[in-house]
């Protein structure tokens, strides 16, 4: 059975701080495949294909991995070569947009 | 047709053919254009069964549903309503296209009920057209809005937008030696990493304008001709092996600019998706199986860019392709596959 729990209307309001220090992850009913030009993520829910530059791929690919929010920071942070603020910033904000459109959950909200 | 054929049908038993990777048992009754593949008596799949029906069945059907029916697909020419798709279990799909049939799709596409337009003797074209691949859609392949030959045990394939050269593309290539796979959809099945693609309806449809800028030669090098009935002349044309490995997906684009082949190590993964056929099933298995189908595309190095360009007619972009394939050993592509691929969904 579809699984409601991580419609956007679940989305938590979290602060900054609080945002770095959650974990996120994919829910079962969002897959994502890369290709050279871009990574589509796929909510197979709604069927609706998203796409994201390699840039915001890798930070999907980052975010998936780590423990927590900001540990993707800090891997990013030593893959770019950037100031750890800008990363922190653009990361948050691709969060944030990902959490919007159910692509992403937090890792304790139950979803999936 | 074989003497085998004539008992089948005096003895009403089912013929048995292969097309769009299905294997199909078919009511004798009904004689589906450039479906002439025998069963695979090597297929493990259990075949899909298309038999006439009274309408009176069918809306019998129809009438039973536990679910109030949603329309998955809508087509107009001209403002004129064409063809609708709609789903509701647990009928399944109710495929219905003017002045040709309304076909009854089981929601597992083992079954295909027919309930043709009796004015219309072509009516059976609608199930090769429409129906068998939304069938194929449903029985887990993917199928692609192309064109297809298979050139040396391999399988090449033409997409692009509507009047983009597909079937003329196909026509230079069996006028070449080639074997024809399709003329519209092919079946793509990914399997172990491999795409292999499957035969479909073997009838080329080339505009009237077109064939008669064709020599007698070369018109019965196409094969036998038949009657159409939208002003477009019908080949149908030596059949092609049951399936092939997919050796390069080709779009086509009208474009006097760039070279005429391109491979596509960075293809636009959503043009490759648009050019998948059948959006009216839209199961989370059908769209994840899509996804990848068209990861392993890219993955593979299949995808090319082919400009035709107004100077260069088919004949000659077809040698092109048949040049850079006859230089380049392409074998059954193995892809890794992401462990996420195998992955089941319990949504």
């Amino acid at each position: 059975m579809p699984d409601k729990r991580a419609d956007i209307s679940t989305l938590p309001a979290l602060s900054d701080r609080e945002l770095l220090a959650a974990r996120v992850r994919l829910p079962q009913h969002v897959v994502h495949r890369s290709f050279v030009s871009e990574t589509v993520v796929l909510n197979l829910r709604t069927g609706k294909y998203h796409g994201l530059n390699p840039t915001a791929g890798r930070m999907l690919d980052a975010l998936e991995a780590a423990s927590t929010i900001a540990d993707a920071v800090a891997v990013l942070t030593g893959e770019y070569g950037l100031e750890r603020e800008q990363i922190e910033s653009d990361l948050l904000t691709l969060t944030r947009g990902l959490l919007e459109r159910g692509l992403i959950v937090t890792a304790d909200n139950g979803a999936g | 047709m074989a003497p085998a054929d004539d008992r089948s049908r005096t003895g009403r038993e089912q013929e048995h053919r292969t097309a769009f990777g299905l294997a199909l048992s078919i009511d004798p009754r009904i004689s589906i254009p450039g479906i002439a593949h025998r069963h695979n008596s090597t297929s493990t799949r259990e075949p899909s069964v298309i038999r006439l029906s009274s309408g009176r069945e069918l809306e019998r059907r129809w009438d039973r549903l536990a679910t109030p029916p949603a329309r998955t697909r809508e087509l107009r020419l001209d403002g004129d309503l064409v063809l609708t798709v709609d789903f509701a279990e647990p009928a399944g799909y109710l495929l219905w296209a003017k002045e040709f049939a309304r076909v009854l799709i089981s929601p597992d596409g083992m079954e295909l009920l027919c309930d043709p337009d009796p004015a219309n003797d072509d009516w059976a074209s609608i199930l090769s057209a429409q129906a068998l691949p939304l069938a194929a859609t449903i029985r887990g392949l993917e199928v692609m809005h192309a064109s297809g030959v298979v050139l040396g045990g391999r399988a090449l394939l033409f997409t692009g937008p509507p009047g983009a050269g597909k079937s003329s593309l196909a026509a230079a290539f069996v006028r070449a030696g080639a074997q024809l796979l399709s003329d519209d959809a092919v079946a793509l099945q990914l399997r172990e990493g491999a795409l292999t693609a499957h035969v479909g309806s073997a009838v080329l449809q080339l505009r009237g304008t077109e064939d008669e800028r064709l020599s007698e030669e070369a018109r019965t090098a196409l094969g036998r001709q038949v009657r159409s009935p939208w002003g477009k002349q019908r080949y149908e044309s030596a059949h092609a092996p049951d399936s092939a490995p997919l050796a390069g997906l080709f779009l086509l684009a009208r474009s006097a600019d760039g070279p005429a082949l391109e491979q596509l190590p960075a293809v636009n993964p959503f043009e490759l998706i648009g050019s998948t056929f059948n959006l009216s099933v839209r199961t989370p298995a059908r769209l994840q199986r899509q996804l990848d189908v068209v990861s392993a595309i890219a993955a593979g190095g299949l995808a090319h860019r082919l400009r035709v360009q107004p100077h260069v007619d088919a004949t000659q972009l077809a040698a092109t392709v048949r040049e850079r394939f006859a230089s380049d050993r392409v074998d059954a592509v193995a892809l890794a596959v992401d462990p996420d691929i195998q992955h089941a969904l319990e949504l």
